[in-house]
């Protein structure tokens, strides 16, 4: 039933899952909130500070509420309401994200230059 | 009319039912997978249970027939259920583990749990890659550890279940 080749390819796959883990798995303290519209910078927002950032896009609203150190979709009015599930975040490389309405929310740690990855437009 | 054409009608024939069969199961796995959330903010990112009909149909109809079914089940469940954005991710993770599983398929140096498990992470993966397009944000593929563990165990799991099915099932071999 199962086979060498089998084998050889749940250790290659299984090598390159935990690689990916240990590298995305350094995660850090952010301390600013960067929201992100179809690929494009919205804003961005000091984590410590508690306030509640309204997000109108092609007739799309999201809500994003910043609260001691941590970020929530409080609001959405997508149809899957994935996003208000996702609850908080407080860590970089943690994100909410709204695909139906493309609007993205992510902790990012200014000193580091958290934007060398995002792909504009 | 001769009796072999009468044979290659009826095997056509048997094909076309048993590709409709299947594609039925798959659309009812496919629901069912619908209610089973995954601890992903991606929708679409499901278990795999429809693969292992396609995993089925691969082995004992053929790549055609596979195919068919795939879309039929993608396009049907897609605008039953989740709507166009369903369909999309549908369409990506589907067709990439299709590819995938009839590629180690015909290599014949894997076993039905090895393609299942490769089709698994494919079909995983060319969901959250449509979802880093959609969202023009390449950051997203921070889950591509989580989804391709989930891809892997889910693929080993229908892996096995296809393989049980063939067994108790030798009759389905056309
Ligand atoms: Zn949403």
């Amino acid at each position: 039933m199962i086979k060498k080749a089998d084998i050889a390819l749940f250790f290659l796959l299984l090598a390159a899952g935990l690689v990916v883990s240990f590298a995305s798995l350094s995660a850090d303290t952010g301390d600013k909130v960067l929201i992100t519209v179809s690929g494009e910078t919205y804003g961005t927002y000091d984590l410590s500070k508690d306030q509640t950032i309204h997000v109108s896009h092609d007739g799309h609203t999201n809500n994003i509420t910043i609260k001691d150190g941590s970020v929530s979709m409080s609001y959405s009015d997508c149809a899957n309401q994935v996003c208000v599930h996702t609850g908080a975040i407080s860590q970089t490389k943690d994100s909410i994200v709204c695909l139906p309405n493309r609007v993205m929310v992510e902790i990012i740690d200014s000193k580091a230059g958290g934007d060398v990855d995002v792909i504009s437009g | 009319m001769s009796s072999q054409a009468d044979r290659s009608y009826a095997l056509r024939t048997k094909k076309m039912a048993l590709s409709a069969i299947l594609a039925a199961l798959a659309m009812i796995l496919s629901y069912v997978e619908a209610m089973v959330p995954m601890p992903v903010p991606i929708p679409g990112i499901k278990l795999g249970l429809a693969n292992l009909v396609i995993l089925l149909a691969i082995y004992r109809l053929g790549f055609k027939y596979a195919l068919a079914i795939n879309c039929i089940r993608i396009f049907v469940t897609g605008l039953l259920f989740t709507g166009v954005f369903g369909i999309l991710y549908s369409l990506a993770g589907g067709l990439l583990s299709l590819l995938v599983m009839y590629l180690l398929y015909r290599t014949e140096i894997f076993s039905m749990v090895g393609a299942s498990m490769a089709g698994g992470v494919a079909h995983n993966l060319g969901q959250l890659l449509t979802a880093c397009l959609i969202m023009s944000n390449i950051r997203l593929m921070s889950y591509f550890a989580v989804l391709l563990f989930a891809g892997m165990g889910s693929g080993i799991l229908m892996g096995i279940v296809a393989w049980l099915v063939c067994q108790r099932l030798p009759h389905l071999k056309i």
